[in-house]
């Protein structure tokens, strides 16, 4: 098998993988595993309605898988999709509500807006690392944490809050964004809008400029060996820091759906773990693009169907312990390759000396 | 004054889930495994910690339990990375998202619940001088750890695996064995400090336990350099800011023009910035163990 192909199946066996393990778990605690593994299915693709669900949850995975994978492309761990993707969602949220334009300019002017605020974060994190030395792990970790505190408790709830005297539905939280900043929608009887095409635009083009492009070259370059770049003159920390704008601007754009296509303002409480479930998605889909496309397809239905999980008495949560499950599987992939190769190479040197002997038992 | 010593009495209430987590940092990472799975391991031990403690109405058996937990939680690391030579980044990810799933999925199993665990009668440690046990361990583990680690053979083998696991291998050290056995007990102290936290602070638990204390435990390894004494100071640090700030806070009008502005955000943001600011500026450059995160392959070149 080429190596592509073996990722893949290894990637897919790692999904099974956790599926079924995350059976038996619910069987074991004494709960209707089939049954709930068919309502899974079915609340991901059993009507108009599911489907949409699960388009929606995939555009947004799709965001932010692509987020921490072209991080990994340079060889950075953005654990700060989370705030990220938060500070994007803000920033739609403010520019869909303060402006006043036709739509065909005001839904671009949103998303622009949330992919500079995803990359404000990631760019420091970026700066703090190539000027500062401070590891982007532990940077993206404590920029989630003034991300979240900083939205959530006081922009929220302070200068950004809906007046209370207005007639607006919804008394926490900013206001309502125009219907002209609104994501358009598809098809009638589904939420299925513009964002997954968008978000399968984005991950091809993520592709091209990564297998086809100078630039692409060079970032994969800095992350395979960045003293070996620096030696043949790649502008490294230009690349650092290109990777990680596009990192951040990509969760950023996650936000941006889901406040622009579902939620219409950006709500009081939104803790939606679309950011860290990007880490998820990106590992399972190996940093590919296209990789990332597809599971975070995997994704966006397991999360979309785990809410009738209810149904049985399971608690959604358990789409958490599937990807958990899905990445530790992933993470013994390499080892595992390497064994499936030890194991063929001993049949082979068996062969061989079969041979040498002269002649077959 | 007052304030002074309530801030001191909330330092030693809440600084041994974060001194114990990163100690088990330091432990896990001087031998040469990175360990972002503290998060993951606290929340394990917190869970474990109370449903025993409950079960049995014993609380130390709560804390054998939180202790456990958190080992078989690394024990997985330990397989996945040192026996496997995964990456230890990934691994640490995945044990964070598997405990974030698993310990929701099993308080409802358990306690019928996704929020608190609602248990009226946690059974208590016994308290000496008005502080738990906790705070005691805390203050003088850091010491033991770096006595241990600087002081005997198996600290001197730990250290020596972290920065060339080649050479002490050529001394008939055992990287494995190494790694495991530091893998473990980081696990047992990350454990034994989200335990800490059902059974010494909140005395019940709660779905959004730990929090982000894990990840604060792993900036306090790096933050301390890697050593014991310096993620102990760094942790201790941490609980002040976070003492200062929720002062701060109480001691705001709970209405008024000051309460409009809406501070609260930027007071609970404010420790995590200000870590950032030292970590780029005051602390400098620093230095991980040479090894830290790199599987060990006794066949690689070096």
């Amino acid at each position: 098998m080429t190596s592509g192909r073996r990722t893949i199946a290894l990637s897919a066996a790692a999904m099974v993988s956790a599926l079924a393990v995350g059976f038996v778990a619910i069987a074991l605690t004494g709960k209707d595993a089939a049954g709930g593994y068919s309502r899974v299915l079915d609340g991901a693709f059993g009507s108009t309605s599911a489907l949409g669900e699960t388009s929606v949850k995939a555009a947004v995975l799709t965001c932010t898988g692509l987020s921490v994978g072209v991080a990994f492309v340079v060889g950075l761990f953005n654990i700060g999709a989370e705030g990220q993707f938060i500070a994007g969602a803000l920033a739609a949220a403010v520019v869909g509500r303060a402006l006043h334009l036709p739509t065909a300019i005001h839904v671009p002017a949103s998303l622009l807006a949330a992919a500079a605020g995803g990359a404000l974060p990631a760019l420091a994190a970026a700066w703090l690392k190539v000027r500062r030395g401070v590891h982007e792990v532990i940077s993206t970790i404590m920029l989630n944490w003034v991300v979240i505190y900083t939205v959530q408790d006081w922009l929220v709830v302070g200068p950004l809050r809906a007046p209370s005297t207005s007639a607006e539905v919804s008394s926490s939280g900013t206001g309502q964004i125009e219907v002209t900043a609104e994501l358009p929608r598809l098809f009638d009887g589904s939420r299925l809008d513009i964002g997954l095409p968008i978000a399968v635009v984005l991950a091809v083009l993520t592709w091209l400029l990564l297998s086809r492009t100078v630039l692409g070259y060079e970032m994969r370059a800095v992350g395979a060996n960045i003293e070996a770049s620096r030696a043949a003159g790649i502008p490294v920390a230009r690349r650092l820091y290109l990777a990680m704008a596009l990192s951040g601007a990509f969760a950023g754009l996650g936000g941006a759906f889901l406040i622009l296509g579902t939620e219409h303002h950006y709500p009081g409480v939104f803790r939606t773990g679309y950011g860290f479930d990007g880490i998820a998605v990106a590992l399972v889909g190996n940093s590919h693009p296209l990789g990332v496309l597809a599971a975070a397809a995997c994704f966006g239905a397991i999360r979309a169907g785990a809410t009738r999980l209810q149904l049985v008495g399971i608690h959604p949560s358990f789409a958490e312990l599937i990807q958990g499950l899905a990445v530790l599987f992933v993470a013994t992939r390499a080892p595992f390759a390497a064994a499936l190769d030890r194991v063929a190479g001993v049949f082979r040197s068996g062969r061989e000396r079969l041979r040498r002997r002269g002649g077959s038992p | 004054m007052i304030l002074l010593l309530s801030i001191l009495r909330s330092v030693l209430d809440f600084a041994p889930p974060l001194v114990l987590a990163a100690l088990g940092g330091v432990i896990s990472e001087r031998s040469g495994v990175v360990n972002i799975g503290l998060e993951g391991m606290m929340r394990v031990g917190a869970f474990f910690a109370c449903w025993a403690a409950f079960a049995s109405q014993n609380a130390w058996t709560g804390a054998g339990a939180g202790i456990a937990a958190g080992t078989a939680f690394a024990a997985v690391h330990a397989l996945v990375s040192i026996h496997g030579r995964a990456d230890q980044v990934v691994s640490g990810i995945a044990l964070n998202l598997i405990a974030l799933g698993l310990v929701t999925f099993l308080l409802e199993a358990t306690f019928g619940t996704t929020g608190t665990a609602p248990v009226e009668t946690l059974p208590e440690l016994p308290s000496l001088l008005g502080r738990s046990p906790y705070t005691y361990v805390a203050l003088a583990a850091p010491f033991a750890v770096h006595a241990w680690l600087h002081f005997t053979v198996p600290g001197l083998r730990l250290r020596a695996v972290g920065e060339h696991p080649h050479a002490a291998a050529t001394l008939g050290v055992s990287v494995a064995r190494v790694r495991w056995a530091a893998v473990l007990a980081g696990g047992a102290l990350a454990g034994l400090g989200g335990s800490a936290l059902s059974l010494a602070i909140l005395h019940r638990f709660d779905n959004k336990m730990p929090a982000g204390l894990g990840f604060m435990a792993l900036a306090a390894v790096v933050f301390g350099k890697w050593t014991p004494l310096g993620a102990f100071g760094a942790s201790v640090f941490f609980a002040l800011a976070n003492a200062g700030v929720d002062a701060v806070r109480s001691a705001m009008p709970p209405s008024g023009p000051l309460a409009d502005l809406h501070l609260d955000g930027i007071l609970l943001a404010a420790p995590y910035l200000l870590t950032l600011a030292l970590l780029a500026g005051f602390v400098g450059r620093a230095v991980p163990p040479a090894a830290d995160g790199i599987p060990y392959d006794p066949e690689a070149k070096h």
